[in-house]
């Protein structure tokens, strides 16, 4: 006999955790399709999708988000990699430093950036290219947290010193300790930290809209001013696009289990 | 020929000296083995030796070149791990061959130099396999053949075995025995473990709080320890503090009995012990021998061994003995003799 006693005070507070996420969720994807009067339809997504200021945001965050993966990545891998080797009594203060975008509100962040590089001597908004430059540096920093406890996460996994100790003795420099044997081992935990920093840019809207860029953040906040229908299908796309990066990380961890990772 | 040697080798780390004054001339083919407890600076040696550590003062030649300043990957020093260090994402072969790739050597030249160390280890088979598939003592012989692989001058394995179980690692010992016999490779071994360090080892270097204690080899760290460390952390070993009677001679007294030492320095009036293994002690009376009399305290069966341990004037004594079916074990309480030989004991 089952003896196991249910927890009604689990499954409540589930319910009503799911009913706040979900319901919301239900009722703006419901209002996106009821665009035609009295019938269910895809309309306002035709109309998002057919939209050239639609592709061009998307195509500006796209390739934004990449070239912020890249640098954070070139950023973060050696640095995490060097204070877990050299220097691991820094980690308070690079954690500190690392949550600092959480802590200062991002309109903040935004006019400092401004500030510092609309004048002389760097003066980076002159120009969209050198502007884009900004606008990257900028989502380095607001994607920071993720991409820095991903990787140190990753770190964690593995025997940092020993691996490198190992790979030393077999004649590795350092460029080729972190190319053949750290870089490879910490491919789930960048990839983990490259598709959040992704969905993090995709969906930003205060330094793109300051720095009056084309991305796909304030594209969104000038449909909502302006229409109904499209906003809601929109919002629905930027979850669907969370959702497949939320999904492609579990997908690739699923390839790499802890035991593959510390090869004990 | 001297192959490499350490040269008045001092490391200290702020104001906590981890190695002071280490010197040692280690012959081509010589297994030597660090064996000290946990932090005498064994393994802060043998990195040094590795190149992971600098030394504070003091000079590392191998084959004649001063090797102190050289960085790690340029040594050619085989290293293996307490914690394996095997790669995690590559294969068993990728593992072994990634310093020969490293080294730039050719696709075919890689192929067959792992075929031969996976034959030397016997793992011809598991060559495809990733580390996780493997056991610890497997792991342990793979990272064991990709150090051997480079062909490196100098193998320094740093507690391989710690991380093993009993038997694993009893066998691994032997195997790493024969292979450093058959490649007649200049090796240094760290362990904590003195059975390991004795079985293995040409020469023992034993240290204590970053000092060398003793150098010897096995038989002379173990029957002529130097210090009172040495004779303490090399196997067990009883010792009685007692009163010298005739110093010439090295006759001592333990309470009323008088025991005669086979070899002693110097003596005066400062107290001395006595050393004798308890492996030395037999129970009986023996005529030309030291013999002391007490009465047991305990006895413990440890399998092929029965300790007694009794109390001589105050004292406790520990013998061991065979646990041989036609010997008669005491039982605690009773009196019992014992005798052991004068060459069997020293002062210290």
């Amino acid at each position: 006999m089952n003896t196991k006693r249910v927890n009604w005070w689990a499954i409540f507070w589930g319910i009503l955790a799911i009913l706040y996420f979900f319901l919301p969720m239900y009722g703006t994807l419901d209002f996106s399709l009821r665009m035609k009067r009295g019938e269910i339809s895809l309309m306002a997504y035709e109309i998002v999708f057919s939209d050239p200021r639609f592709w061009e945001g998307f195509r500006y965050s796209t390739i934004m988000a990449l070239i912020t993966i890249a640098v954070s990545a070139l950023i973060f891998v050696p640095t995490v990699y060097w204070m877990h080797l050299k220097v691991p009594q820094a980690r308070p203060l690079v954690e500190l430093v690392t949550i600092l975008p959480f802590i200062i509100p991002p309109i903040v962040y935004v006019f400092g950036l401004i500030r510092t590089f609309s004048r002389p001597p760097l003066q980076l908004t002159r120009t969209p290219f050198t502007t884009d430059i900004l606008i990257v540096t900028g989502y380095v920093v607001i994607s920071m947290p993720y991409m820095f406890r991903a990787v140190d996460a990753g770190m964690r996994a593995i025997d940092v010193r020993s691996l490198t100790e190992a790979a030393q003795s077999l004649g590795s420099n350092w460029f080729q300790v972190l190319a053949y044997v750290i870089i490879p081992n910490l491919r789930i935990a960048i990839l983990s930290g490259a598709l959040i920093c992704f969905a993090t840019v995709m969906g930003e809207l205060i330094l793109a809209s300051f720095l009056v860029r084309p991305a796909l953040g304030p594209y969104m906040a000038l449909l909502g001013l302006t229409k109904a229908y499209e906003p809601a299908a929109l919002a629905i796309i930027s979850y669907a696009l969370t959702w497949f990066s939320l999904g492609l990380i579990q997908l690739v961890s699923r390839g790499g289990t802890a035991q593959q990772l510390t090869g004990r | 020929m001297t192959h490499l040697e350490l040269i008045h080798i001092h490391k200290s780390f702020g104001s906590t000296v981890a190695v002071e004054d280490f010197n040692l001339s280690v012959r081509q083919g010589e297994f030597v083995s660090f064996l000290g407890p946990s932090g005498c600076g064994k393994t802060t040696t043998l990195r040094m030796i590795a190149g992971f550590e600098l030394p504070s003062s003091g000079t590392i030649m191998l084959d004649g070149k001063d090797l102190t300043y050289t960085p790690p990957n340029k040594r050619n020093v085989g290293m293996v791990f307490q914690s394996y260090a095997l790669f995690p994402h590559m294969t068993v072969a990728q593992n072994v061959g990634y310093g020969l790739k490293i080294a730039g050597q050719s696709k075919s030249q890689i192929a067959a130099r792992v075929e031969e160390m996976l034959s030397l280890i016997q793992m011809e088979a598991f060559a495809n396999r990733y580390p996780h598939q493997l056991s610890g003592g497997q792991q342990q012989r793979v990272a064991l053949a990709r150090a051997l692989a480079i062909r490196p001058k100098v193998l320094l394995l740093d507690e391989p075995l710690s991380a093993l179980d009993a038997k694993i690692r009893l066998e691994l010992r032997q195997e790493i025995r024969r292979i450093q016999q058959q490649l007649g490779i200049t090796t240094v071994y760290v362990t904590h473990d003195q059975e390991e360090a004795l079985s293995l080892s040409d020469r023992i270097v034993v240290m204590n709080q970053g000092k060398i204690e003793q150098i010897g080899t096995p038989t002379e760290i173990y029957n002529e320890p130097a210090t009172e460390f040495v004779a303490q952390f090399v196997g067990y070993i009883n010792l009685l503090p007692v009163k010298v009677v005739t110093p010439s001679e090295g006759v001592v007294r333990l309470g009323n009995q008088l025991i005669r030492a086979g070899r002693f320095g110097h003596l005066n009036d400062k107290p001395v012990r006595l050393a004798v293994r308890p492996e030395e002690l037999k129970s009986g009376f023996a005529e030309g021998a030291n013999n002391l009399s007490g009465r047991v305290e305990s006895v413990t069966y440890l399998g092929s061994i029965i300790r007694i341990r009794m109390e001589v004037e105050g004292h406790l004594l520990t013998l061991d003995m065979f646990n041989e079916r036609r010997f008669t074990v005491p039982k605690a309480g009773e009196s019992l003799s014992v005798h052991f030989p004068i060459e069997a004991c020293w002062l210290l």
